[in-house]
């Protein structure tokens, strides 16, 4: 076997005793090969002898009695159930499981996300916990505010929407945010409800406002904000509740479109 | 000890393999793969006594798991738990449970012959000489002048892991992939465990029952 690689070599040195087919196609092609190197027949021969004389060995009537017994031998495979709820299946499940549930969150994450929303979420938080001695007291309309903020703040397009602009305010406030830049809260006396108003974030290249078509809703801590784009300002609506808390303000302008 | 630990006595575990309708049925070893592991055995200790006591107890240890639910999940567990424990019993002469099982008969020239071997410490020829020793077309002509109990002695001398590769080889039973992973070797040790174990023995052979001379 000298003219066959290593590998070819180390195979042939296993090769099948019997004529039974070899186990893969390495082997296959390395019992091929070497049947045409001098000394593999010998091997063959030799491991035939020896085959021979282990199945001559001789077995006790006592180790024959059990080789009767066929009942016990016939096998059977473990069920499709029993293998499911093997320790290390039910485990590799469960994992799979939770990575597709978190999988699943992060792409409903995305598919809502707007931009700005990064920064919306950070006011929610606000929103949860301004106090309300901390504004400004002032009883008015929402919607007059833009004049206070232009006014006042040098704030343009501050507009609170048609939606909320009937709404009674109780305070508000204007201030600085490392992410959000310039902020106006308003908070109103209904349903201790927050208006926020903020700039939109700005395209790296093109220095554009990015904005989006209609509203969008954020979750956060059992609070929800409805977000819209006009003019390069994001108006948030924050309430303490679900969409559904929110879902009548929004659709004010279908049910009354002079309002708006 | 075993049977103690699991609360069988030797005659109850025998009639729950018995039984019809056992839960032995789990056990996944073909009618003729039971002798092979007894053939297995034998191969390893080189006793039929031990072999016979080991086999016994590695279908004991089957029955055992398949009662509580968790039978051997195939055929390679067996050899692979009879290994172990033929490793054990060898190791440190250990006599397996069940002394009183009976011995397997051997003819008297074969035990001579076995007796001889071991007294002369010929069953394992020195590595170096076996190296060159390449196999000799009049192999099987040696070869059936042996009785098994020869080789199994033989095979049962042989250091770890080429003994086990042996035992498993020569059984005809495996193929190569089925073997490393119950041996866990690669696949260049076990074909050098082969391969120097053919070489070996082939050196014993002609030290023992030198070839007839070509007419």
């Amino acid at each position: 076997m000298k003219r066959l690689s290593r590998g070819l070599r180390t195979l042939a040195d296993c090769a099948p005793i019997a004529n039974a087919k070899a186990p893969d196609r390495r082997m296959r092609t390395a019992v091929s090969r070497a049947k045409r190197i001098e000394g593999f027949g010998a091997q063959q021969s030799f491991d035939r002898a020896v085959a021979k004389l282990v199945q001559a060995t001789p077995v006790s009537p006592e180790i024959q009695e059990w080789f009767a017994n066929e009942k016990m031998a016939e096998g059977a495979k473990r069920n499709w159930r029993k293998t499911a709820l093997h320790p290390a299946i039910l485990a590799i499940g469960i994992a799979l499981a939770v990575i597709a549930v978190v999988a699943w969150i992060k792409f409903d994450e995305q598919m809502h996300a707007f931009p700005g929303t990064a920064t919306a979420k950070k006011l929610l938080n606000v929103a949860a916990m301004t106090r309300p001695s901390e504004l400004e007291p002032m009883q008015t309309e929402a919607g007059t505010l833009n004049d206070l903020f232009f006014m006042k703040y040098r704030l343009e397009h501050y507009d609170v929407p048609p939606e909320f602009s009937q709404q009674r305010t109780i305070g508000v406030r204007v201030f600085d945010d490392d992410e959000a830049g310039q902020v106006a809260q308003i908070s109103l006396a209904e349903k201790r409800m927050q208006l926020f108003l903020f700039p939109a974030r700005r395209d790296s290249k093109t220095g554009q406002p990015e904005e989006f078509e209609g509203w969008r809703y954020i979750e956060q801590e059992g609070w929800t904000g409805a977000v819209k784009a006009r003019k390069g300002i994001l108006f948030m609506a924050a309430v303490r509740g679900t969409k559904k808390d929110l879902a009548p303000y929004l659709a004010v302008c279908e049910l009354q479109p002079a309002r708006c | 000890m075993f049977t103690r630990a699991v609360g069988f006595d030797h005659i109850s575990w025998r009639r729950y393999l018995h039984r019809p309708n056992s839960l032995l049925p789990v056990v996944s070893v073909a009618a003729q793969n039971l002798p092979q592991l007894y053939r297995f055995c034998f191969l390893m200790t080189g006793e039929a006594s031990k072999a016979q006591d080991i086999f016994q107890d590695t279908l004991r240890e089957a029955a055992f798991l398949a009662a509580n639910g968790e039978p051997p999940a195939d055929r390679c567990w067996f050899f692979r738990e009879a290994r172990w424990r033929c490793l054990d019993v060898v190791a440190h002469g250990v006599q397996p449970e069940h002394g009183a099982s009976e011995l397997t008969e051997v003819s008297p020239q074969a035990s001579e012959q076995i007796e001889h071997d071991v007294v002369a410490r010929g069953v394992q020829p020195e590595h170096g000489a076996s190296e060159l020793t390449e196999v000799s077309p009049q192999a099987p002509e040696q070869i059936e002048q042996l009785e098994p109990e020869q080789l199994a002695i033989w095979i049962s001398a042989a250091p770890e892991p080429q003994r086990s590769a042996l035992a498993l080889y020569y059984l005809d039973e495996f193929n190569y992939r089925e073997m490393m992973s119950m041996l866990g070797l690669k696949l260049n040790e076990l074909s050098r465990a082969i391969a120097s174990g053919r070489r070996e023995f082939q050196a014993w052979l002609n030290a023992t029952v030198p070839a007839a001379a070509p007419e």
